[in-house]
């Protein structure tokens, strides 16, 4: 990649340095930590015994001396002894190593530190971002910091009492706004943009709610999100929501940016035609949406189903049970965008084709 | 029976917009779901989740591509593309979760998953690096033909343009499409991420405990490794199209 102006020169000498020093920062911030860290220096394997589960299944445990020292708190540079058992699948244990940083808690392994990791990785995204992006890629990177932060204050005012579903919609309206309007400048195209997410994801929420109250969640099953200490309805509504919002923004400006684009090429251009060539454009997108969707969703499920089959249940009482939150919120989604292409078009049409004729 | 009726609702308002494509989409997304559950039926019976996941990511780009978008230069361009992302994320998800340990089931999730025994003989990391690699591979399609068929209107709008400033525009299509796809993502892993931080919020969790903690740590990788794989099929398939559109016009 070739560097351009002294901006790009400027931008990525100083995400170089910053990752740097926060990197150092993150490996050296023991003393911020109230729990004990303890840095490991040897591992010994005491014993290693063969284990059969119900099914008839064989896997290892390893129980395993760790020994460290401690790098932060009043136990600050003493060592310690701490017996562990690791499996082989490792499905609630880790796998540690030399030079690992744990976090300990009276006497028992809590977790390992992973803040160092988490900050490498972060900063890497962010150059690559800004290496193939440019400024648009900055623009990216400060359109998805606003749209977290929107939502972490968001759901503290929720914590606080206020309606989850209201409070979501403040917020759908806010981000959307701000998301559209960063991007790509405020105009008459940004305007019907925003006004045709808005307009599909009211549509959208009414129809949820609606099949909610009729079928009363049948069907659903909460076990994934009911440690929950507050109602995992309005939750779960909220969820779908906000899942679907994204891709109903991406939907509505693609098609307010082709309309428009035609318009502009051919202001005579007839409203059939605008909607025949609409609903080309919207074919051609629609199906990869969807695919997006699809995966993002339905595989966060991979692991509690390797789980739950190893374990003798049956694919289908999977299917019909653990999976099916990713399914409707998979399926909430694909509807907004079906549902977004129509919406949108009639908006988008209206808007140009009223302000045209003035 | 709450999914059945949207899952009507869904077919419905794809007949109604698109008609017969709206069946295809439909029907490509029953064959999806068919590899995904084989896929996964598959790495149970111990294969290496690895190499399953890799393969079943190539066919649902086949069907993806092939089935719904016809067989041309534009997605067998974004095939090859495709093919070298993965192999090149497969790499470094790999590495990547060995190195964070965020294989198996946090704490968070204990209460979900006590109903079943723990020792299940098979490594939870290969299986953490499967569910990176294939919920990835939508968005990685998405951004890829987007990019190839843009490329090919350019292409025939403007014959004259050589193989770099095909390439040059294809990276400027490209960073349109970056920020509506970064923010897709970035909602859908909102939506997931919902019920975590409120969790984290009502039993007042530190930023500290939550940016070491297991589920935390790999939402991010996740959200992260689908946004890298976005930003790589960018340039990838910008010069794989134009060299395969330039070849063509060769011959």
């Amino acid at each position: 990649m070739k560097i351009n102006s002294k901006f790009e020169l400027i931008t990525i000498l100083s995400i170089i340095i910053l990752s740097i020093f926060t990197t150092i920062f993150s490996i050296n911030d023991d003393f911020m930590y109230k729990k004990s860290i303890l840095k490991i220096t040897h591992i010994e394997n005491i014993k290693e015994e063969v284990v059969q589960n119900s099914t008839g299944i064989h896997e290892k445990i390893y129980t395993k001396e760790i020994e460290g020292i401690y790098t932060n708190g009043k136990n600050k540079n003493k060592k310690e002894k701490i017996i562990y058992d690791e499996s082989y699948s490792s499905v609630v244990t880790d796998k540690y190593k030399v030079g690992d940083k744990i976090f300990v808690d009276s006497n028992e392994i809590v977790g390992l530190k992973r803040d160092t990791y988490i900050v490498i990785f972060i900063w890497i995204f962010i150059l690559l971002l800004f290496i193939l992006g440019k400024k648009r890629g900055i623009l990216t990177l400060v359109t998805v910091g606003i749209n977290t932060i929107i939502f972490y204050y968001g759901l503290s005012l929720y914590l606080k009492g206020i309606n989850l579903l209201l409070m979501c919609f403040i917020i759908s309206i806010l981000s959307t706004v701000i998301s559209l309007a960063l991007v790509n400048g405020i105009n008459k195209k940004t305007l019907s943009a925003i006004l045709s997410t808005l307009l599909s994801l009211s549509i959208l929420l009414i129809m949820v709610l609606l099949v909610c109250k009729l079928s009363k969640y049948s069907g659903i099953n909460f076990t994934e999100i009911n440690f929950l200490t507050v109602p995992y309805e309005d939750v779960f509504i909220a969820e779908i929501m906000i899942g679907g919002l994204g891709a109903i923004m991406d939907v509505s400006m693609t098609i307010v940016s082709a309309i428009s684009e035609l318009i502009e090429k051919d202001p005579k251009i007839s409203i059939k035609s605008l909607k025949k060539s609409g609903k080309e454009i919207s074919k051609d997108i629609m199906g990869t949406m969807i695919n997006v969707l699809f995966f993002t969703y339905l595989c966060s499920g991979l692991d509690t189903f390797v789980l739950a089959t190893r374990n003798g249940f049956s694919i289908i009482n999977y299917i019909t049970n653990n999976l099916t939150i990713e399914e409707t919120r998979f399926l909430v989604g694909s509807i907004g965008i079906v549902l977004t292409i129509p919406v949108s078009l009639f908006v988008t049409i209206k808007f140009f084709k009223t302000e045209g004729d003035k | 029976m709450m999914n059945l009726i949207l899952l009507i609702i869904l077919l419905f308002l794809l007949i109604y917009t698109s008609g017969t494509q709206g069946i295809k989409v439909f029907i490509s997304l029953c064959i999806n779901f068919f590899l995904l559950i084989t896929c996964f039926y598959i790495i149970v019976l111990g294969i290496d989740a690895k190499i399953v996941s890799i393969l079943i990511c190539f066919l649902i780009a086949r069907v993806v591509l092939f089935f719904v978008n016809g067989e041309n230069v534009k997605t067998t361009s974004s095939m090859i593309s495709i093919v070298i992302v993965l192999i090149l994320l497969l790499s470094s998800i790999f590495i990547v979760t060995k190195i964070t340990r965020i294989a198996g089931f946090s704490e968070e999730a204990f209460e979900e998953i006590n109903m079943f025994e723990y020792e299940v003989g098979l490594d939870f990391s290969n299986i953490t690096v499967a569910m990176i690699l294939i919920g990835l591979i939508g968005a990685i399609i998405d951004s890829s033909i987007a990019i190839s068929s843009a490329l090919h209107e350019v292409h025939i709008n403007n014959k004259t343009l050589n193989k770099k400033e095909l390439y040059n525009s294809g990276i400027t299509i490209g960073k349109d499409i970056l920020c509506t796809t970064m923010n897709t993502l970035l909602f859908a892993f909102i939506s997931e991420f919902m019920t975590l931080i409120i969790w984290y919020k009502t039993s007042s969790y530190t930023i500290l405990e939550i940016i070491n903690s297991k589920l935390f740590v790999s939402e991010i990788i996740k959200i992260l490794f689908s946004a890298i794989g976005c930003i790589l099929v960018i340039p990838i398939t910008s010069y794989v199209t134009a060299n395969n559109l330039k070849k063509k016009e060769k011959i």
